[in-house]
């Protein structure tokens, strides 16, 4: 009996299995806009910002554990989404294919890129993805019979095991995909694969020393990062049902870096969070306030200036604040083990 | 006695600047083996050029760590290889680890997870079958983590296992740098001055642990340090360089009397 309960907690603690729960509560906003209790606007805001998590994941992987920048994310993410457009509307092959487009062709040119500007430096990917970020942009509005150009690409809501989706069902796909991708980052980031990130961050050389083949792992870090923002792309475009070449630029990509630091570098719920505070905040609650909500660029002043007080005062970010307020609950044994730790020093 | 490790002739220059010159030495099996020199003797260069984070202009390094280990590293069919010319993340695979000056742990991840790395070779698991959490990489893990629990119990910091490194006090993440060189069930280990940073008695501790390691994992060890009470205590023979040349090598009362090295030590003449 006290084994089946003892069972039963260990499920209930396991990470995937508060993922699940994380996931059936998000599911019943859906009911909660079509009952009236919420704006169904406040539903697409919250669709967008649970992609936009999606994408803030895969950057997290990438300059929260591997210590790797890239600046061209909303590049990859728009192909993701031209992509999805092109496959389900142009050539009739459907969502699936559509999103395996998605996440396949951007993932490879991701590679393409890595190989070509990771063997040099870190510093160099930075460079190199917001050139090609800023080169698909271009051919984004130039290749019409790809993308429409400047007229914007339309779609529609999608077929999906035979079901036509409608708002609602698009946002229990996100929620679907968001989960998919929370389990899936665990996993790396918790076993081999994410210690041989923590390692190549922490120092090259001793990762080397210790058989971790830099190039590889920075180069998996940075397909998975690319696999996500085509994954984005791809829902963004089915839960909008168009794209313009002008979403796509580089304030987009800045945003995803704010994301990460405001919700918090290698935290898989911080990710969440800082999705909502930088897209879901300025949306729902900035632009409603008297005076300042009209101010053109709000939404930049407001994430420009939490960057700089996340970085100077809580370098965990979101993260680091629920820390602290769970160490104020429970009288923080974590402070009471470093104040002991000088003694021990000096008892040796 | 075989020999593990024979460096012949190492030479390696910086913009003119020779900082090895012909050295050559040789690491027996089981033995510790220390390399001492005055301040920019070039003794991490040595070290730099036998785990490749440096290619030496010329000379060779010859390391013999046994059949299976060599199978490891994918080389078969021969007793002996010459590591110059190896990618610098494979040499671990040949069964030769080594511990930085710094301390190079992680201090985000907790002392096992900091073990693991040492292991990371072992994992033969696909990435997708990591990504993905299927039974073979979840018991390769699990194997793994006993393994590595056993690596910090031979150094008495496992009941610290679940701990983040980063808070720990110095002579823990001393030892928890050691620990992670075992996991790699290394044949030789090269420690970079493990004794900087340690007091009197951490060091005496640190002596009973080297040779603890090299007793009961049947391993070498080439020692680089400062700390000359340690190195006379432990080393069963030494060499000594000076500006990246060959000065003495020997037994440490052999080489405690030798004038070249109290010319080479002029000056630093109280420590030796």
């Amino acid at each position: 009996m006290s084994n089946a309960s003892a069972m039963a907690v260990r499920v209930a603690r396991h990470p995937h299995v508060r993922f699940l729960v994380f996931g059936a509560v998000l599911m019943t906003l859906p009911a909660l806009a079509s009952s009236g209790i919420m704006m169904t606007s406040t539903l697409s805001t919250l669709g967008f910002t649970l992609i936009y998590a999606i994408v803030a994941m895969g950057l997290n992987l990438l300059l929260g554990y591997s210590g790797l920048i890239s600046l061209g994310t909303a590049g990859f993410m728009g192909l993701g989404a031209y992509l999805a457009a092109y496959v389900q509307d142009d050539l009739g092959l459907g969502f699936w294919v559509a999103v395996l487009a998605a996440l396949i062709v951007p993932t490879f040119i991701g590679l393409l890129v890595g190989v070509v500007s990771l063997r040099v430096r870190s510093i160099y990917l930075a460079i190199a993805t917001l050139t090609i970020s800023e080169i698909l942009l271009k051919t984004f509005e130039q290749a019409e019979w790809f993308t429409r150009g400047t007229a914007g690409k339309q779609s529609s809501y999608p077929v999906v095991l035979g079901i036509q989706t409608d708002r609602s069902s698009m946002f229990f796909i996100i929620v679907v995909a968001l989960v998919l991708v929370m389990m899936l980052t665990h996993n790396i980031v918790h076993g081999q694969l994410g210690r041989a990130l923590h390692a190549m961050r922490s120092s090259e050389v001793a990762a080397q020393a210790m058989g971790v083949n830099v190039l590889t792992y920075k180069l998996f870090a940075f397909a998975v990062a690319t696999m996500y923002a085509g994954l984005a792309g791809a829902l963004y475009l089915f839960f909008l049902k168009s794209s313009y070449p002008s979403t796509w630029n580089l304030f987009l990509s800045l945003n995803v870096v704010a994301m990460v630091v405001v919700g918090g570098l290698r935290s898989i719920y911080g990710t969440v969070a800082g999705a909502f505070v930088i897209f879901a905040v300025p949306e729902l609650i900035l632009k409603e306030l008297p005076v300042i909500g009209d101010t053109p660029g709000l939404p930049y002043i407001f994430s420009g200036v939490l960057i700089v007080v996340v970085i100077m005062f809580f370098p965990q970010g979101l993260r680091g604040l629920t820390d602290l307020l769970r160490g104020l609950v429970t009288r923080r044994p974590s402070a009471a083990a470093s104040e002991q730790a000088p003694e021990e020093v000096a008892a040796r | 006695m075989t020999d593990v490790l024979q460096v012949e002739h190492l030479s390696i220059s910086f913009g003119g600047l020779k900082a090895l010159d012909d050295l050559s030495f040789t690491v027996g099996d089981s033995e510790i083996f220390g390399l001492i020199g005055p301040n920019g003797a070039g003794k991490t260069t040595v070290f730099n050029c036998i785990t490749q984070f440096y290619r030496p202009d010329a000379g060779a390094v010859w390391f013999a760590p046994g059949a299976d280990r060599l199978a490891r590293a994918g080389h078969h069919g021969t007793d002996k290889v010459d590591l110059v010319g190896v990618p610098v993340h494979r040499v671990i695979k040949h069964g030769l680890v080594r511990t930085f000056q710094n301390v190079e742990i992680i201090p985000e991840l907790s002392l096992i997870d900091n073990v693991l790395i040492g292991g990371h070779i072992d994992f033969k698991a696909s990435m997708l079958a990591q990504m993905f959490r299927l039974p073979s990489s979840r018991r390769e893990e699990a194997a793994l983590r006993e393994k590595a629990r056993g690596a910090l119990a031979f150094l008495s910091i496992d009941h610290l296992a679940d701990e983040p490194a980063g808070g720990q006090p110095y002579g823990v993440r001393k030892r928890l740098e050691m620990a992670r060189t075992l996991m790699a069930e290394p044949r030789l280990i090269i420690l970079d001055e493990p004794a900087a940073g340690l007091n009197e008695s951490e060091t005496e501790g640190l002596a009973e642990t080297i040779r603890r390691v090299r007793d009961e994992y049947g391993c070498s060890i080439l020692l680089v340090e400062h700390d000359m009470g340690l190195v006379m205590n432990v080393c069963d023979r030494i060499c000594a360089i000076s500006f990246g040349k060959f000065l003495a090598e020997g037994t440490p009362t052999q080489i405690q009397r030798d004038p070249k090295v109290h010319e080479a030590y002029l000056g630093e003449r109280d420590d030796v």
